[in-house]
């Protein structure tokens, strides 16, 4: 095991920031943190790299016990939200900057660095300073300097936060393809449940400084544990007190047994798709149903068509708790 | 920048501009190029007399020296000090950040009356005590030099803090999870980063050193050739009825200053232009 | 599809500052405390201390001595009196060095900057220069109490500007953009938009002027002639108490105008981190 996280607790003055975490990542694994602004994700990297230190509990590093060793002995590669790209330094100097606090010589520097430019494309830019380049580019130095003193882990903290949405894209597959190649242990925070279902081998949901659930992609969309979950992964809507995604609502026109009969108020072309809102009675909020369009055609929907919903075969679902409460831990699934 | 906060220029803004320059032209600019003019009312000589004077050229070393030293203290003390109060929290914090710009807004007569009550030979609280390991203090360079380095303690201080603050912690983080120790830190990332704050409270310290008149005058002594600065030089010159060899001295100390203030003008706008082009891109 | 902004930018993040103080740094704020207190602390401390040694009634009896009284309700008068027109000449300049545009504006910076530069006694020289006995505008304010506000203005000149140029600044148009487009008037806009949020500055600027107008001594003695009744400051007279080895009396004088310090330190204090808080 590359991390092992157990019983951390950490408090601001009263604030309680993470509540008994215990974590588990292979090594060679890319794990993203995903969770809401404010949850705790940001916290519990510091503390896996020693740049914050947890009010109890352990912290292990590829075997090595870590909790008391300062940033500097835990050989991690840190990646920042805002790069921290050292600006009075060439790109090329950013880079070697770890290499020569360890003190290798100078042509093993010069190597290194070359390679490492190569591989996150900014060979021609080695001389440039930081504010030379590109968000984007800046993200990748600070990549190449983190993987420069080849950590045991590499930690990002929403590294493509800062970028706009086509470059963060483009990122993100690069980090995919990146981490199939040099295959160092890497986590990375984000608060986009996209980004981690595409890039993630496995996803940590953490909200309210607690670990909601861990996971595959697969497994956090097809099985959410609980209702906090299911929400933060996609969009949900409430039929006949089940929770569950919008495409899986079956919609007939004629009565089914067992489905409840609504009235549709509006439906919405959305590209592809058709949004269609529709008023179940005995229940307050209207019911959210999303198809292709051709199945909405086929079925000729107008405001005021009666209809019969009913969850489809095998769909997420999850029972509706009352709002205030906690999620219900038993969950119902497919 | 300046395009996108132009102000609408409506009658107001016209009436305020030449108000503003009539201001500050018969505040500052005319009464400063007169001190030029007078200096050369007869050509140079005035000039070439105050430099031939050995005593006026002992007060310009004092001066100097004095001016030198007291920057190099409080450069290395302001430094650490901003550090302190940006990067760490201890005790008494913020009393003492309040405290460090005591000294800006104390009388300079105050300021040599303090330093002689603790420093004087005769009767001060630690005079006596300093003198007999052979120290003079008041009435003697040390006492110039401390006189010089309390006015002008606050001035690196201000320019470093606001900078340390918005460099923030990340790039220093940075260092210290890629290997490098506090110190490693300091001097690789911290320093340079804040370079030019560094040297525009070098300057001004300088400047401001250079030209300390009141608490030189309580605790120098004003002897002749001992420990008469230049700016005591100027006020014994004009108060001798010799008002060209004082506005000569005075032009050369002014020009020091004028010299300091478009070093941190240019520097300055170096520095703004570097921030805007990096926010931006 | 994102959930929610991260709003919290990492530079904010005041993590270091939490770690208590490293062997290195104690060391560092142990030696930066003793210079400290030997250069600022134990002088000003000795100050204080001399002047209540002779008790209450001495102390009174000498800050309320005549000539004292005149010199100290003189300076205050002038401290006061310029502050007020810094208030408003440097909230002036402030605004036309940030909105407006012009060839030349350059130099104003520059201007702005000398009084704070030049040796206040050159500062002196330079005023007797336009005001004194030689004044090629006719103004002969030498040896008078003008002289004493001249030299005030001169000394104190950037300290609003420098306070209030940088809010400025930093201040969002769009506000007052707001404003306009919701009928304000510029006067308006003015008062209830810009002003409130140049306060703290100004504030700032305007006790900071006026502790360096209580304490100032080298660039008025040349022009003001030190008459005592007339043109005399509270510096000045700590001066000859010194000289004429009065040491408590002058540090009872000193005293005071230490008080004053202090208390426009606190005042700062406050004002400086609402300028923050509002920046
Ligand atoms: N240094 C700090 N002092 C006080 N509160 C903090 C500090 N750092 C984080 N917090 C609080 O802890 C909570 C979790 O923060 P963070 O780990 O940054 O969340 P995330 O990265 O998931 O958005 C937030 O509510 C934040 O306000
Ligand atoms: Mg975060």
């Amino acid at each position: 095991m590359s991390i092992d996280v157990s019983g951390v607790n950490k408090r601001y003055g009263e604030f309680v920031a993470l509540q008994d975490i215990n974590l588990t990542l292979p090594t060679g694994q890319l794990t993203a943190l995903l969770g809401p602004s404010g949850g705790g994700k940001t916290t519990l990297l510091r503390i896996i790299a020693g740049l914050e230190t947890a009010d109890s509990g352990s912290v292990v590093i590829e075997g090595v016990e870590a909790t008391r060793l300062p940033v500097q002995k835990r050989n991690v590669g840190f990646v920042f939200q805002h790069y921290a790209a050292f600006k009075h330094l060439s790109v090329a100097r950013n880079v070697a900057f770890g290499l020569e606090i360890r003190k290798k010589p100078k042509d093993e520097i010069r190597a290194k660095v070359d390679e490492l430019l190569r591989l996150v494309h900014l060979d021609a830019f080695a001389d440039r300073l930081p504010s030379q380049l590109s968000g984007g580019q800046r993200q990748r130095m600070a990549l190449a300097r983190a993987l420069a003193i080849e950590p045991s882990v590499l930690l990002l903290d929403e590294p493509f936060g800062a970028l706009d949405a086509k470059v963060r894209k483009e990122l993100r597959d690069w980090l995919r393809r990146l981490h199939d190649e040099v295959h160092v242990t890497t986590v990375f925070v984000t608060h986009d449940q996209e980004e981690a279902l595409e890039v993630a081998d496995e996803i940590v949901v953490v909200n309210e400084g607690r670990v909601e659930q861990v996971g595959s992609p697969d497994q956090l969309y097809d099985a959410p544990a609980n209702e906090f979950v299911m929400g933060f992964l996609g969009e949900v809507t409430v039929l006949g007190g089940v929770r569950l995604r919008p495409h899986d609502v079956e919609m007939t026109t004629a009565p089914v047994p067992g489905a409840l009969e609504g009235r549709v108020v509006r439906a919405l072309r959305v590209g592809f798709e058709v949004r269609v809102t529709v008023d179940v009675a005995g229940q307050d909020a209207p019911v959210t149903v999303v198809m292709t369009r051709t199945h909405a055609r086929s079925l000729g929907l107008e405001p005021g068509t009666a209809v019969w919903l009913a969850p489809a075969e095998g769909a997420t679902a999850v029972a509706s708790a009352t709002p205030a409460a906690r999620p219900a831990p038993e969950a119902v699934a497919g | 920048m300046a395009e996108t906060r132009r102000a609408s220029a409506g009658p107001t803004t016209y009436v305020l501009r030449v108000l503003v320059i009539a201001y500050l032209a018969l505040l500052v600019a005319w009464p400063v190029v007169l001190v030029g003019t007078n200096a050369f009312a007869n050509g140079t000589q005035a000039m070439v007399d105050v430099l031939a004077d050995p005593d006026t050229v002992h007060a310009l070393q004092l001066s100097a020296i004095a001016a030198v030293v007291a920057t190099v203290i409080n450069t290395v003390f302001g430094v650490t000090i901003s550090m302190l109060l940006v990067r760490k929290e201890f005790p008494g914090k913020r009393v003492l950040s309040a405290l460090i710009d005591l000294p800006l807004s104390v009388s300079p007569i105050v300021v040599g009356l303090a330093l002689m009550l603790v420093y004087g030979g005769r009767n001060g609280w630690l005079g006596p005590t300093v003198e007999d390991w052979g120290l003079q203090v008041v009435f003697a360079t040390p006492g110039i030099v401390l006189a010089t380095a309390f006015v002008s303690l606050p001035l690196v201080i201000r320019e470093v803090v606001p900078v340390l603050h918005e460099l923030g912690t990340e790039q220093e983080q940075a260092a210290q999870s890629l290997g490098a120790s506090g110190w490693q830190t300091f001097w690789r990332i911290t320093l340079p980063s804040i370079k030019w704050a560094v040297i525009y409270g070098v300057v001004l310290t300088l400047a401001r050193s250079l030209g300390e008149f009141g608490a030189v005058k309580v605790v120098s002594g004003n002897v002749l050739g001992e420990t008469r600065t230049a700016t005591l030089a100027v006020e014994e010159r004009y108060l001798n009825f010799d008002q060209e060899g004082a506005y000569a001295l005075a032009f050369l100390l002014a020009s020091v200053s004028v010299l300091a203030i478009l070093v941190v003008f240019v520097l300055r706008a170096r520095g703004t232009r570097h921030r805007a082009f990096e926010r931006q891109s | 599809m994102t959930v929610a902004l991260e709003g919290r930018p990492g530079r904010a993040r005041p993590t270091l500052v939490n770690h208590n103080l490293t062997t290195a740094s104690g060391i560092g704020l142990g030696v930066s405390m003793i210079w400290f207190s030997l250069l600022v602390l134990i002088p000003l401390t000795a100050v204080l201390v001399t002047a209540s040694s002779g008790g209450w009634a001495e102390f009174w009896r000498s800050i309320t001595n005549e000539q004292t009284r005149a010199a100290i309700r003189l300076t205050v008068m002038a401290a006061a009196s310029v502050t007020l027109v810094n208030i408003v000449a440097g909230t002036a300049i402030a605004w036309v060095l940030v909105r407006d545009r012009f060839p030349g504006k350059g130099l104003l910076e520059l201007v702005i900057d000398i009084p704070f530069a030049l040796p206040t006694i050159v500062a002196g020289l330079v005023l007797v220069s336009l005001y004194g006995n030689d004044s090629p505008l006719g103004l002969h304010l030498a040896n008078t109490s003008g002289s004493v506000y001249l030299a005030f203005l001169f000394v104190t000149l950037p300290f609003v500007v420098r306070m209030v140029q940088p809010v400025l600044e930093e201040l969002d148009m769009e506000v007052e953009e707001a404003a306009a487009s919701l009928g304000a008037g510029r006067a308006t806009i003015f008062r209830r938009v810009v002003l409130p949020s140049l306060a703290p500055a100004i504030a700032a600027g305007a006790a900071l002027s006026f502790a360096r107008a209580m304490g100032e001594y080298g660039s008025l003695v040349l022009l003001s002639g030190n008459l005592p009744f007339e043109s005399e400051v509270t510096s000045v007279r700590i001066l000859s108490a010194i000289e004429n080895d009065n040491q408590a009396a002058a540090a009872s004088i000193a005293a005071v105008l230490l008080v004053i310090s202090l208390l426009v330190i606190v005042a700062l204090d406050i004002l400086q981190r609402r300028v923050a808080r509002r920046g």
